[in-house]
């Protein structure tokens, strides 16, 4: 056993953990292992020449660079919106928050091939739009997104929602009180955000810039739908374009970008800790009224600004989407002559395969969120009360299936699980592969937020119900799941999204019969269908608001938080 | 969760209940590897076609790591270039298979030694934006400097068919790479792959481009705003060749596999999907200049799997590497 004894811990916990340590690592660094030995192996020896050719060469240099670039300014934009919404909508007396933040979480529900995609038809020299307002450019007008500036507004919408739920699970924990009490200190309104609510509010802040980083760090939508045509790559379109390659070292060479992607991310993570281990205080839990800060004769102007905004990244683009999904063919103008429903008609109803993606989808997406809340809810806490080395490296290490492009990931299971060890069995070729690397790529997007909300909690409570008695169970469910299940069904919220929109994992793991809804919508836009594309794209968008909505409905049976559009 | 799981064993059952199976891999869009995989299926009744679908670089990836995991799966490819093929031939993942139907093709469109058989032709030429004032003819007039800045075309960096576009048209013996770097003067832009060429040209973005013919003749039939050209100096062609791999677990069915797509009714099938049929004496589909009518450029996919790396060095260099 690695674990030493600390105080407070005991034998179950310690068991519970490794029992637990182990499972979550089997299930996301084995894969990640298997393919960074493809890199340093050649012949099933030790060695590094690959390995530095890959690392000295301009291009894998200049990716890098870019990759830095993009997913940095990227994390920056989704911090600047995202935060202001969170913080408004969280702490003060807004009006339609929960309209404003449900429409806030819809530009995440949509694959960022769509986005971008949608994007690119609302401005350039094709777009419906500003041609019915008779200011489209000119034929041949370059396309304002084929830029670096046009890769970092798209990767910071598209991830807002992280900055925002995260931090929104942190600030609703943040009990009125201590706000009150500070007031009544003399504390002013400025002081009250800088010295109370932003140091408690900061393992979550923290938390979601790390995420958002990763994700934008690891996105291939983006940056191949706008970065190609500009000339512009960044590691993972490096990584597609080395894929088309014809030569038998490409996987290695892969391999080594990949653990280029994997350093990058480790550090970003490090450094978040570094910041977010100097500030540590705890809160007894969110049981007491969330805040409301009255923003008196600022309110009309804010609300004004923020469903600018709103309109700004969802309704624009979404109409972008609309209008190329009502069109015969791509590059035919929208008009009442033109306007059809035969590609809704086509994917909807025509490819059988449609069906059985989205029944594969939901199952997926709904297993995957359930078994991560089982695996990181008594994870989190456990590595939290008993620290360990083993525990500390696991932390260090969680994000590296989420930072690989979903490529990378998908060759890594298809190296590690082809094969069983000791049987002949493969679960290559079923669901079950498409599942396990759901799980070790979103386990790092359920484990966060727990782990944020869980490091807030008063360790006093454990404390006191573990001297009267109460066994580790007990302790789970009476007091860290009640308490914690904010986050968690926060975490579970977006892993499900995540999930049911996922594109490039199972892009290469399907086979016939588990077709996922992102594998469609790819194989349509790849083989030249982008009007239908953009067809089933919208209806996806159609059902997950439907979902939401079905979710909001049943929301008195929910805990109080746990619904991130929810006042 | 009850019909996930309901789905998971019915993938189960359906891939263990067949005795017969043969597992195809190929980067036939969706509903025309369907009509294919039909009507074998109907033509061999009691073999069951498992197939996948994916562009060539996602399927040649997901092969690569079935090989390096030493269990590959397909039995038999139908993907898009002889080069890939070639390239495989040659380190031995491909078996030799002499199809009787090859007789009634061109002995330049199947291997020598029956490691591969082409089944259509795919011919590259020129798309335009039909808002444009002048249409062009020829390759050559894309080096117009009217069209500064205007032209897209994919990159062989990207796109295997784009790659061989580029060893054809270099290996012309009149226009050669000195064109390739005309058209890099006149700031041609060669990123992507044969899709973001043609939403370039079908938008407006860049109104003249170089792309597949299928991608434009069929979105032209459908009301998008292009026209497509033969360029009077010819086409170069990607052939979509069917291969049976050494490691195939059913042969015997690859073997009629083979057959059939390159059988006189597999060749109408491809006819009927709107492609030029590789078969000799075949018509083409609507939209298509005769047969006669379309010249196709010399190409040998030997020689262009020999310079596939000095060639994307050397058009890395001309147009800046990304």
């Amino acid at each position: 056993m690695f674990m030493p004894q600390t105080a407070g811990g005991s034998r179950s916990e310690h068991r519970l953990l490794s029992f637990i340590l182990f499972v979550a690592i089997a299930l996301t660094l084995t894969p990640v292992v298997r393919l960074f030995v493809e890199g340093v192996t050649i012949d099933d020896r030790l060695n590094l020449s690959l390995f530095s050719d890959v690392l000295t060469q301009g291009q894998t240099q200049l990716a890098l660079k870019h990759s830095l670039i993009t997913a940095g300014f990227g994390t920056l934009v989704s911090l600047l919106i995202g935060s202001a919404f969170a913080f408004l909508v969280a702490l003060t007396d807004l009006r339609a928050k929960t309209t404003l933040v449900f429409c806030l979480m819809i530009p995440m529900m949509i694959p960022p091939q769509i986005t971008a995609l949608s994007w690119t038809q609302i401005m350039g020299p094709s777009s419906v739009l500003l041609k019915t307002l008779g200011v489209a450019p000119a034929m041949g007008a370059p396309q304002p997104l084929y830029s670096q500036g046009g890769i970092i507004l798209l990767l910071g919408i598209q991830h807002t929602a992280i900055i925002f739920l995260t931090l929104r699970a942190g600030l609703r924990a943040i009990p009125q009180d201590v706000v009150e009490a500070a007031r009544i200190s003399g504390a002013s309104g400025l002081r009250v955000w800088w010295q109370i609510i932003l140091p408690l509010c900061l393992p979550s802040l923290a938390a979601g810039i790390a995420i958002t980083f990763v994700t934008a760090l690891g996105n291939f939508g983006i940056p191949a739908m706008l970065g190609i045509p500009a000339g512009y790559s960044t590691l993972p379109t490096l990584i597609y374009q080395r894929l088309s390659g014809l030569s038998s070292t490409v996987l290695a060479e892969v391999a080594v970008l990949a653990m280029v992607i994997g350093c990058v991310a480790i550090c970003g993570i490090l450094l978040q800790r570094f910041f977010q281990s100097r500030q540590r205080v705890h809160l007894v839990g969110s049981t007491s009224r969330p805040l409301a800060m009255p923003l008196g004769r600022a309110r009309l102007p804010v609300e004004i600004c923020l469903w600018l905004i709103v309109c700004a990244i969802l309704v624009l683009p979404m109409l972008g989407l609309i209008a190329t999904s009502l069109v015969p063919a791509y590059g035919v103008p929208l008009s009442f002559e033109t306007v059809t429903l035969a590609s809704w008609h086509e994917a909807l109803f025509r490819q059988p395969s449609t069906a059985r993606a989205f029944v594969n989808s939901l199952g997926l997406a709904g297993g995957a969120a359930l078994v991560l809340v089982l695996i990181c809810l008594p994870l989190a806490w456990l590595m939290e009360r008993t620290p360990s080395r083993l525990g500390r490296l696991f932390d260090a290490l969680v994000d590296l299936p989420y930072a690989l492009p979903g490529v990378v990931l998908a060759i890594a299971m298809i190296l590690l699980l082809i094969n069983l060890p000791f049987t002949d069995a493969t679960l290559y070729g079923t669901i079950w592969i498409i599942f396990l690397a759901y799980l070790a790529r979103f386990l790092v997007v359920m484990f966060r937020p727990i782990q944020a909300s869980i490091r807030q909690l008063d360790p006093a409570m454990n404390e006191a119900a573990q001297s009267v008695g109460a066994t580790l169970f007990q302790r789970l469910r009476l007091i860290i799941l009640p308490l914690s299940a904010p986050a968690a069904a926060a975490g579970a919220i977006l892993v499900f999204l995540t999930a049911f929109n996922e594109l490039t994992v199972s892009a290469l793991l399907w086979s016939s019969g588990t077709e996922t809804l992102g594998v469609m919508i790819f194989n349509l836009d790849d083989s030249g269908e982008t009007v239908m594309a953009s067809a089933l794209a919208m209806t996806i968008v159609l059902v997950v608001m439907g979902l939401m909505a079905g979710l909001q409905i049943s929301a008195r049976h929910l805990p109080k938080g746990s619904l991130p559009w929810q006042t | 969760m009850k019909s996930f799981l309901t789905a998971a064993a019915l993938a189960c059952v359906s891939t263990a209940s067949f005795a017969d199976t043969l597992t195809l891999y190929t980067s036939q869009p969706n509903a025309d590897a369907q009509k294919t995989v039909d009507a074998f299926m109907a033509a061999n009744p009691g073999t069951e076609v498992a197939w996948v679908r994916d562009g060539t670089t996602k399927l040649m990836a997901r092969l690569r790591a079935e090989i390096e995991a030493g269990n590959p799966q397909p039995d038999v490819l139908l993907i898009a270039d002889t080069v890939t093929l070639e390239g495989m031939a040659q380190e031995g993942l491909l078996a030799a298979y002499q199809s009787p139907e090859a007789t009634a093709y061109d002995p330049a469109l199947y291997s020598a030694a029956g490691f591969y058989h082409s089944t259509k032709l795919i011919t590259t030429g020129i798309v335009y934006n039909t808002g444009v004032e002048t249409a062009p003819t020829s390759w050559a007039d894309l080096n117009d400097a009217a069209l500064k800045g205007q032209i897209a075309m994919p990159s062989p960096l990207y796109s295997g068919a784009a790659l061989i576009h580029l060893a054809t048209l270099t290996g012309d013996k009149d226009l050669g790479w000195d064109y390739y770097s005309d058209l890099a003067a006149n700031e041609a832009r060669a990123k992507g792959g044969n899709g973001g060429t043609f939403k370039a040209v079908a938008a407006g973005e860049k109104p003249y481009g170089m792309v597949v013919d299928f991608l434009a003749i069929r979105n032209q039939a459908k009301g998008s705003p292009v026209e497509f050209v033969f360029p009077k100096e010819g086409v170069s062609y990607v052939t979509e060749p069917v291969a049976i791999l050494s490691s195939a677990k059913n042969t015997d069915a690859a073997q009629r596999f083979v057959d059939f797509v390159l059988s006189q009714k597999g060749q109408d099938l491809v006819l009927e999907m709107g492609y030029i049929p590789a078969r000799n004496d075949m018509g083409v589909p609507a939209g298509f200049p005769a047969r006669a009518d379309i010249k196709l450029m010399d190409f040998d996919p030997v020689v262009a799997l020999q310079n596939a790396e000095a060639n994307k060095a050397k058009f890395a260099e001309i147009f800046g590497a990304n």
